[in-house]
């Protein structure tokens, strides 16, 4: 009915798309921010010239060091007391992680 | 059967219009990310640069290209505190 549906991309011949910028942190070491409080640091890899990741954020890094952020509160002194647990290092190729909420190109 | 007036200013043209601007991007969380909208997409993935975090009116962290995943994106809205840098994306 409505011919407007199927224009989803804002530029009609916009090649950009934000994935573009995924794209161009193969092969670098990037930041992903995760629910939970929960933050990665790898290598985005590229696989047998395919690149380690696809439209769903899924991705294949390697060197991993995995983060995650809690918030305690001192019994004595209510003070909150922030602490970073370093939960998996890995040397090698690891993790494929969905849900990421925040990216960042290093 | 009503047959809507076209309006001059759809949804899709307020994003082109914002695109190479500063933007705030709010996600469902409440975090606040500030930056030059490079680009987004159908899913409302976005591409920020020169991106600065906001937690609790409180800036927490910046990043020099920032990637948001559609899913976390409560709105994009103009953001006219921040000058305008000369940015041609395109």
């Amino acid at each position: 009915m409505t011919e407007e549906t199927h224009n989803a991309p804002v530029e009609p011949n916009a090649v950009e798309g934000p994935l573009d910028l995924v794209r161009l942190s193969l092969d670098e070491r990037i930041y992903v921010k995760l629910r939970g409080d929960r933050e990665l640091h790898g290598k985005l890899h590229v696989l047998l010239l395919f690149p380690a990741y696809d439209g769903h954020l899924n991705m294949v890094l390697g060197d991993v060091e995995e983060t995650i952020t809690v918030v305690e509160i001192n019994e004595e002194t209510y003070e909150e007391v922030i602490r970073n647990i370093t939960v998996l290092e890995s040397q090698w190729n690891f993790t494929s992680e969905k849900n990421t909420s925040n990216e960042e190109r290093r | 059967m009503q047959q809507p007036p076209q309006q001059e200013r759809s949804p899709t043209e307020f994003l082109s219009n914002v695109i190479g601007r500063p933007v705030v991007v709010k996600l469902n969380s409440g975090v606040d990310y500030r930056g030059i909208l490079s680009c987004l997409d159908g899913y409302m993935n976005i591409a920020l640069e020169q991106t600065e975090e906001w937690v609790n009116g409180q800036l927490k962290n910046k990043y020099g290209d920032a990637f948001i995943r559609g899913n976390n994106v409560l709105y994009i809205s103009a953001d006219k505190t921040r000058k305008r840098e000369p940015l041609n994306i395109q």
